[in-house]
């Protein structure tokens, strides 16, 4: 049961911060958590490899950070094209990225997932756009969802995201936490839509019920998170009045719906083995097998929520590794 | 219970306990180790913690965990009252939060009671209420551009917005082959570049967007080409032509208004208590910072000090004492809003013409120095001497203020390099006009792109002691400040809550106050 020093050091400070944040009356201090969010500019200018640049909705304010690789010929640095698209010949995959935050916290912008987005960058060798979505107190259920949705609308409408002989943006949902709930549900709006997404990426989903799991309350308080603090999350998103077996809770539960028939991608399912909501992400998984979808599920026995912030642990890699396999596989 | 490995401490303990109440800036070698003794993976997270101090930092986190665990009724006031600063600065945010969970609540935190105490010791502090314009400085979102002219008509614009982006990516890719041309000295390809440009802007909307930018730097290119780098008519504008100017940019963004109001919080700060207070101005123009903080010394608690206001400025060529104006004007207010107040204009058309006995300092009044984007002017080195800013920034330090503030454009214009100053000014300028249009202030916005407008002609066509705009990233200004003798004061959680609540009233979209370092940047 051991953690890096820096890694604790890193998710201690989100909790005690977060905890400053959060008010009993379920209201949420959003200055403070603006203030103290570490944030960083996109950087034309390649870093490691990376580039990235922003876009900003002019009607809604939302921010989508773009990731690519960065050209092997110098000239071409610091200038994007938007005429052309990314490869006419290869495919290039553009992974949709939703940060985490529990819905409440954190932005694209933010250190840890700017630096994370770039790792995906050099990793699988894709282009990532990382995407914002309205936040919850302020904004419940469905605001995340429809965001996440228009930001797949408009990365599969942009032409300079286009890759493959055939044209087309070849996307990929991800996510974190939050994150990984949302990409669930964008996928489920794609699907029904008949919008194309070749595969979900959760890490650790943020799901949930109103029943106890076991792991629950075997973990509760142990390793960084409480139950106290994920009722309040869901508090905060889902609709007033409503308990935890809301379908975006729950969306396997009594008020879930089947996903029988339904041209939903092929997932990639990573639980870490010290997450307290466990339980339900195990039960995701297996809502997903029971409709005869595809997924993978990726069990970290010793990895506590947010392993994959910093590099310093074997889980990292395995992650790493798994997610790039995932992609890579259809590449074929 | 959750176990930290060690393992990951290897290395020299080489740093000592982060001094940041000491008088003189510790000396340059013993920072170089401390800079490599950061732990570089929470680095990356955006904070700054020594490796060495891993260890202690953790076991005080797990302190705090049990202390925020066992008084949940002083958590809720708690959040509220307390005031951060400087969160990327992990150690001393913990303990700032340790010692207002151990001390009981009248006690001042230790932050704040160490620049009352460390008055008596020779040190100055500065802030650097920095609104660095804008924040996302290299960011060429062609996108922006074709959306702006989607909002006006809907369908038929998809075609032309196509050729819209050809033509602007076009251009871009012309600016830079220029660009390197005049950097290379090949002036007969440049100008042929020029005449290619010149026509490829009749293709494009120059109203907004690529095109409006482009227009401006295929300009300074020119006047660069055909006219040299001596700056001629860019800098011969009148003073009272640049006031106007200014205040119609003062009008049309809100940079100008957060630097004023943010630099008056920590002015005001500093002033508690003081009975005698003088603010030197480097630049009044005119003096739009200065009624806020005369209204906000009228209604502080125990009532207003004695303000003296120093203004420095251009002398007026046409016999107009434009300093005396704006001076008076000033009195009036204070007059209003019973301040005793006293105005006194330096002329100067350099900063460093200025010497510091012009400003008539007592050593018994409370100064503050004010810059709002005057000290990069300073930046041009002059062979003959010390650079003026080392010698502008000796003078303030002898005037022993109790704080000065420093207002500057966090951009990186002044690097040796033409090319590279191009590209960074290219990026820089764009989004500083895509931000501009995004205001929706009704206002004359036209001659708010004038005055952007001239920094970007000094930037790109003038060299020398005609370059004036030397702008320069907020880490080399720390460094240079530091070295002078100055001490940073961090603006905290207030300030940013305060100036995220200004930044509301702008009616702008895309705006965002940010933290960095000690340091808020718009």
């Amino acid at each position: 049961r051991v953690v890096p020093l820096n890694t604790w050091v890193l998710i201690s400070n989100f909790k005690v911060a977060y905890n400053l944040q959060r008010r009993p009356d379920g209201t949420f201090d959003r200055d403070l958590s603006e203030y103290l969010d570490r944030k960083v500019p996109a950087n034309i200018n390649p870093v490691d490899g990376v580039f990235s640049f922003d876009h900003v909705d002019g009607a809604t304010g939302l921010l989508n950070r773009v990731y690519q690789p960065s050209s092997r010929i110098e000239s071409r640095w610091r200038i994007v094209d938007l005429e052309k698209p990314l490869s006419a010949t290869e495919v290039v995959p553009v992974i949709v990225f939703f940060h985490g935050g529990s819905f409440t916290h954190s932005s694209a912008n933010s250190a840890i997932y700017d630096t994370f987005c770039r790792r995906l960058v050099n990793v699988c060798k894709a282009v990532v756009v990382s995407v914002d979505y309205r936040r919850s107190p302020e904004h419940r259920y469905p605001c995340a969802y429809d965001d996440g949705w228009a930001a797949l609308k408009w990365v599969k409408s942009r032409t300079w995201l286009q890759s493959g002989k055939d044209s087309k943006v070849h996307v990929y949902l991800a996510g974190d936490s939050s994150g990984g709930n949302i990409a669930h549900n964008v996928a489920v709006m794609a699907a029904e839509a008949g919008v194309e997404v070749l595969g979900n990426i959760l890490l650790h989903p943020m799901f949930g019920g109103q029943s106890r799991t076991e792991s629950e309350k075997r973990l509760d308080g142990k390793y960084f998170v409480t139950l106290q603090d994920r009722d309040w999350y869901w508090r905060a998103y889902l609709p007033e009045g409503e308990d935890r077996d809301h379908p975006a809770c729950n969306p396997f539960g009594p008020r879930g719906r089947t996903l029988d028939g339904l041209e939903f991608p092929k997932s990639l399912i990573v639980v870490a083995g010290l997450d307290l909501i466990q339980d339900w992400q195990l039960a995701y998984v297996k809502g997903l097998e029971k409709c005869g979808q595809q997924v993978k599920l990726l069990y970290l026995d010793k990895a506590t929520i947010g392993f994959y912030f910093l590099p310093n642990n074997d889980h990292f890699y395995c992650l790493m590794n798994e997610i790039k396999g995932f992609i890579s596989s259809d590449l074929n | 219970m959750v176990l930290y490995d060690s393992a990951t401490l290897g290395g020299s303990c080489s740093g000592s306990s982060s001094s940041s109440s000491s008088s003189k800036p510790p000396p340059l070698q013993q920072r170089q180790q401390t800079q490599q003794d950061i732990d570089g993976l929470l680095a990356g997270a955006g904070y700054r913690v020594r490796s060495s101090e891993l260890r202690k930092v953790a076991q005080r986190l797990e302190r705090l965990e049990t202390a925020m665990v066992n008084s949940p009724a002083d958590l809720s006031q708690l959040a509220s009252d307390t005031i951060h600063y400087n969160p990327s600065d992990l150690a001393s945010w913990v303990d700032s939060l340790l010692s207002e969970f151990i001390q009981p609540p009248n006690c001042p935190s230790a932050f704040i009671m160490d620049a009352e105490t460390n008055q008596t010791v020779v040190s100055d502090a500065w802030t650097t209420a920095e609104p660095h314009m804008p924040q996302v400085h290299q960011n060429i979102s062609y996108e922006q551009q074709s959306l702006n002219n989607q909002l006006t008509v809907d369908n038929q614009l998809t075609v032309v917005t196509a050729m819209e982006e050809d033509s602007g990516i076009r251009l871009v890719h012309m600016l830079m082959t220029c660009a390197e041309c005049v950097q290379r000295g090949d002036f007969s390809l440049a100008t042929s570049c020029l005449e290619d440009m010149q026509g490829l802007l009749t293709r494009v909307n120059t109203v907004c967007g690529i095109g409006k930018v482009a227009g401006h730097f295929i300009d300074a290119l020119s006047r660069r080409i055909f006219q040299g780098i001596g700056g001629g008519s860019i800098n011969g504008g009148s003073a009272y032509e640049n006031e106007i100017l200014y205040h119609h940019f003062y009008e049309a963004c809100p940079y100008l208004k957060f630097a004023h109001f943010t630099a008056n919080q920590a002015i005001l700060e500093a002033f508690d208590g003081h009975d005698c207070v003088h603010v030197v101005d480097f630049n009044l123009m005119h003096g739009l910072q200065w009624p806020a903080l005369i209204q906000a010394l009228a209604l502080r608690p125990g009532g207003p000090p004695l303000l003296r206001l120093t203004g420095i400025g251009p002398p007026s060529p046409d016999g107009r004492d434009s300093l005396r104006e704006i001076g008076l004007r000033l009195a009036e207010l204070a007059r209003s809003v019973n301040v005793r107040f006293a105005f006194r204009g330096v002329a100067a058309s350099r900063l460093e013409d200025v010497k510091p006995w012009m400003l008539q300092v007592n050593p018994k009044e409370s100064v503050a120095v004010n810059s709002i984007m005057q000290l990069h002017r300073l930046l041009g080195s002059d062979l003959n001497r010390n650079s003026p800013i080392e010698t502008v920034l000796s003078w303030i330090r002898s005037l022993n203020p109790k704080i000065m503030t420093v207002v500057e454009q966090e951009a990186n214009h002044n690097q040796p390099g033409f090319l590279d100053r191009f590209t960074e000014a290219l990026h820089y300028y764009s989004t500083m006009f895509d931000s501009l249009e995004a205001c929706t202030v009704q206002t004359n916005k036209a001659l708010a792109e004038i005055y952007i407008q001239r920094e970007i002609a000094n930037v790109v066509s003038c060299e020398g002691s005609a370059r004036v705009e030397r702008h320069e990233p907020l880490s080399k200004w720390r460094t240079r400040l530091s070295g002078a003798g100055f001490r940073p004061l961090h603006l905290g959680s207030n300030a940013y809550k305060q100036a995220s609540m200004l930044l509301t009233l702008f009616s702008a979209e895309g705006y965002s106050v940010e933290e960095n370092d000690g340091c808020l940047t718009l």
